[in-house]
């Protein structure tokens, strides 16, 4: 092995990038996830590549790892062009990527996880020495004799990091290093890039949605929003509201504009009397016959628990702009906090969502939505905080105590927790009200397939037949069977999660006009989404989290490209 | 093609192919089982030809053992009931999902629990045989439970615990009958003592209907078919099944769903486990064995209602005629036995009769898989969407 000082003189400049890319594109079916995209990264420096979900940031990476093959375009490594066909590739080239998620086996020591894919003799007492030296030599305290599962998620990180040090990379790619780990962790990561970067000469690309990292930790950073460049500067050239408009985009203005001016458009009642099967097709949202501002016909017996829709449909629609506080919140939650491996996950959250309005909750992935999401699904407990509903706190621990307390949710993935694929139609449909359609003890298969008929038909779910397997269902059918459960139970608030994900067009248009419908109906909804546009056309208030906790809520029509930007970074607007 | 296909473009061309979808592999199944049992059958003969025998005689003494005569129809039910109520509970538990796999053990205990009640509670009457078959059932389902807590507190897996528990529970049985204190049988005179307890009274045999030469059927038989009806409708037509299956197919909706998850796997596998039990007391009470306790007295019961359940695919009823067939394999092999065919080619041809069944419908699904270029229905679908993710 070479060490460390003559690698670094190699290395030093001729001052040609350490890694150049010449418009790179790449395509999925009709999806550019990357288009005509040039980079320099130069030795010796932190570049901070900034950009939104699917803003084209992992392909890129993907394709300099060799995980994905480029379509067009050329990879040069000093002044030779270079070709990465597979991973092996690019180690050869030294190119090291941290991944996101971490890809270490638990049940495994640090030594072992280290040496993982290496090949010949396993030496013990050797790759125990390499991880000390290496731990050492990069200030990255870790016991290679430790087990991985009872490390934190800073130390596994460490791991990670030593993982592809060791292979002594000469560019190092971080896909968002801190997203797990606290703010001591995430300083000392950067403190350890540093040294990697001055000390040795190596280059850096720090791939970040937050903009207090990009502008603190990196020497130049490049914007990518929709596949493509967008912006480069170096970093002190530059400001977060500068970075942050170019991440979010400039057209959000226009769209906030628009819906500022038609506040929440409601469908009006679509024409009567046409059959729903006939006119249902892809592109072209399903007419219904039933007037969508109608709460379910006989909404099922939830006497307790369940407020009646109709009482609250009578309060004003849309509170204009954020003075929602006058009614009591259908949908308040406070101080939520959740910790997961010591890395806080939700932080004190708190929102209210006032009966006929709909609440954005945007932000870039990974930001805390899921773990909101499960918990509103009753899949786990907070550390501390409550949920109120219509005003009454909700004993979480309870099973099915939100439900009970009318709140319906449609989850963000909807086959781990939204539907059984193999159970039928009907029983999806009748899941959460089992009781409802059973008499002396048994499931009534009439009442049940009276129940799913109905719903079927109001919410245009197209299946086989009701006795077929939510697995044989399109995917839009399939979230409009989970819709038309969670709806027809009354709810006083919804949940959406991610609503629209995986859907087509048709689909998606079909579940715009029932949330909005829902809302209208006096449904308190809570739409939790990446997608900007999604939330730009839905919502009256926009509440964006960064970090698991809210950084700022705004009333759509002033929700700018910069603001949003700033907020989503973590950065108070 | 699939209601789900991206070369569908009209709603209503989609709900054409939909409704053609699931009827065009309804008859591949129960074909490609009929060819694995004639394959089996045939597998079976030859190696009855190869190791010296002849498959006819030996399908004669099989039958002969089985079905030729009251006798031999009172002898197959004998061993249909135990094997029946076995099946019935392993269908409880693989439904909730929690594979409960330690029935044999469960078999033991809920005979040590009847025949500690059936020699040493001084009752005489019904009531004492009802009191057995209760504290079988209660026994073997606390058995169980503890697999369960095991699994709950330490989240220990079910399937090792509960085979694991089946040794525990072999010594548990072997120590009972081994000390005088507990259930080891009187010394008579001089006599050497055996490991087993002493036989039970008479107030604590299960009686059978019908007369010695004609055909008998035991209270047990009565009692495994009456637990398979009962199961069956619980599990299809109440509330309570209906939650049971959304556990077993997907437990994070199902506690989504509000189902209280632990407590509902906990119950199944206890309800698996006392029905192992009451198998145990009704081969304690039967005339199947000598009525007496023996640590060998579970006879492989516990593995072989496993067998039943799987071909039966978990569904009560159509345990009933697998049980029955394993019931003739069981009765019909010791007769061949006795011809001098090796007995465990009978082993071998249940193995292969079992495989014969099971392995079909995985064969068929991977076929039509395959056919239709590795897309299904369900999670396929989510095939175009995912190029979206990939950008990100």
């Amino acid at each position: 092995m070479r060490t460390v000082d003559e690698r670094a003189r190699e290395l030093t400049p001729p001052s040609t990038p350490a890694l150049r890319l010449r418009g790179i594109s790449k395509r999925y079916g009709p999806v550019v996830a990357s288009d005509d995209v040039d980079l320099d990264v130069e030795h010796g420096e932190i570049h901070g590549l900034l950009g939104e979900n699917g803003a084209g940031k992992s392909t890129l990476m993907k394709i300099l790892l060799g995980l994905v093959q480029r379509d067009s375009g050329t990879i040069m490594r000093g002044d030779t062009p270079v070709d990465v066909h597979n991973p092996q590739a690019a180690v050869a080239l030294g190119i090291g990527m941290v991944h996101q998620h971490f890809s270490l086996i638990d049940a495994l020591t640090v030594w072992e996880n280290v040496i993982l894919g290496d090949t010949g003799r396993i030496d013990r007492a050797a790759a125990c020495r390499q991880v000390e030296e290496v731990s050492r030599r990069y200030g990255l305290p870790i016991d290679p004799a430790a087990r991985v599962d009872r490390l934190s998620a800073g130390e596994r990180q460490r791991v990670e990091l030593i993982k592809c040090l060791r292979r002594d990379p000469s560019v190092l790619i971080l896909d968002e290093p801190t997203s797990v780990l606290t703010q001591a962790e995430s300083a000392e990561l950067f403190t350890v890039l540093r040294h990697v970067v001055r000390a040795e000469n190596r280059a850096v690309i720090l791939i970040s949605h937050k903009l207090a990292e990009i502008t603190a930790a990196t020497d130049r950073v490049t914007v990518l929003r929709k596949g493509r460049v967008v912006f480069h500067s170096a970093t002190r050239d530059t400001t977060p509201p500068e970075l942050a408009r170019w991440m979010v985009g400039r057209d959000v203005s226009l769209r906030a504009e628009g819906a500022a001016l038609g506040m929440l458009p409601v469908d009006g009642a679509p024409p009567a009397g046409t059959a729903p099967a006939e006119t249902a097709s892809p592109g072209t949202p399903p007419s219904e016959d039933t007037p969508p501002t109608e709460p379910p016909a006989e909404p099922p017996a939830e006497p307790a628990a369940a407020p009646a829709p109709p009482a609250v449909a009578a309060a004003p629609g849309v509170p204009s702009g954020g003075a929602a506080t006058e009614i009591v919140p259908a949908l308040r939650l406070s101080g939520l906090t959740v910790t997961t491996d010591g890395v806080t996950v939700l932080s004190d959250l708190s929102l209210d969502v006032a009966p006929g309005e709909i609440v954005g909750l945007y932000g870039v992935e990974g930001n805390g939505q899921s773990t909101l999401g499960d918990l509103l699904s009753g899949l786990l407990l907070p550390a501390s905080g409550t949920v109120e509903l219509a005003g009454r706190p909700v004993e979480l621990e309870r099973p099915g105590a939100l439900h009970r307390a009318g709140l319906g949710i449609i989850p963000e993935d909807r086959h781990s927790s939204g539907v059984v694929l193999d159970m039928s139609v009907a029983e999806n449909l009748v899941m959460k009200s089992v009781g409802d359609v059973s008499g002396r003890g048994f499931v009534s298969r009439r009442k049940m397939h009276a129940v799913a008929r109905r719903l079927a038909a109001e919410f245009n779910i197209v299946a086989p037949s009701l006795d077929a397997p939510v697995r044989s269902l399109s995917g839009g059918n399939q979230q409009r069977v989970v819709l038309a459960r969670e709806l027809s139970a009354g709810p006083c608030v919804l949940v959406a999660a991610q609503p629209t994900h995986g859907l087509d067009v048709g689909a998606i248009e079909d579940m715009y006009r029932r949330l909005r419908e829902a809302a209208s109906g006096g449904v308190a909804v809570l739409l939790i989404s990446t997608e900007l546009e999604e939330v730009m056309a839905l919502a009256s208030r926009i509440a964006v989290i960064s970090s698991g906790r809210i950084t700022g809520v705004l009333p759509t029509a002033e929700a700018t490209a910069e603001r949003l930007g700033m907020l989503v970074g973590g950065v108070a607007a | 093609m699939t209601a789900t296909s991206p070369g569908a473009p009209s709603g209503t061309g989609r709900r054409l192919l939909g409704l053609l979808a699931p009827r065009t592999y309804g008859w591949q199944t129960p074909a490609a089982t009929a060819v694995a049992v004639l394959a089996a059958l045939a597998l079976s003969s030859a190696l009855i030809a190869v190791t010296g025998g002849s498959p006819s005689a030996s399908v004669q003494a099989l039958y002969q053992g089985s079905m030729a005569d009251w006798t031999a129809w009172t002898s197959t039910l004998l061993y249909t009931a135990p094997l029946l109520l076995v099946a019935v509970g392993a269908c409880v538990s693989a439904r909730s999902g929690l594979f409960n796999i330690g029935q044999e053990g469960q078999v033991l205990i809920g005979a040590l629990a009847a025949a500690w009640v059936g020699l040493r509670l001084a009752i005489t009457g019904p009531a004492l045989l009802v009191l057995m078959l209760l504290a079988a059932a209660l026994a073997a389902g606390a058995w169980a439970g503890l697999s369960s807590l095991m699994h709950r507190l330490r989240g220990v897996n079910v399937v090792v615990s509960t085979m694991l528990m089946t040794f525990v529970a072999q010594q548990v049985v072997a120590y009972a009958v081994n000390m005088p204190w507990l259930l080891q049988e009187s010394r008579v005179g001089n006599a050497p003592v055996s490991p087993q307890s002493n036989p039970m009274p008479p107030s604590g045999l299960l009686g059978s209907f019908g007369e010695y030469p004609g055909l008998q059927v035991n209270g047990g038989l009565i009692l495994a078919v009456g637990a398979a009806v009962l199961v069956a409708v619980a599990i299809t037509r109440t509330p309570w099944g209906f939650r049971l299956t959304m556990l077993g197919r997907n437990p994070l909706a199902a506690k989504h769903a509000g189902v209280r998850v632990n407590a509902l796997g906990g119950a199944a596998l206890a309800i698996s486990g006392a029905l192992a039990g009451l198998a145990g007391a009704v081969l304690l009470a039967s005339p199947v064995g000598v009525n007496r306790l023996q640590p060998g007295m579970a006879m492989n019961i516990g593995w072989d209602g496993l067998l039943v359940a799987l071909v039966a695919r978990n569904r009560p009823l159509a345990a009933v005629p697998v049980a029955l067939l394993f019931g003739v394999l069981r009765s019909g092999g010791g007769f061949l036995a006795a011809t001098g065919v090796p007995s465990f080619l009978v082993d071998v041809v249940k193995a292969l009769l079992v495989l014969a069944f099971v392995a079909p419908p995985v064969v068929v699904a991977l076929a039509r898989r395959r056919r239709s270029g590795g897309r299904t229905a369900g999670p396929r679908q989510e095939a175009a969407p995912v190029a979206e993710e990939a950008i990100a």
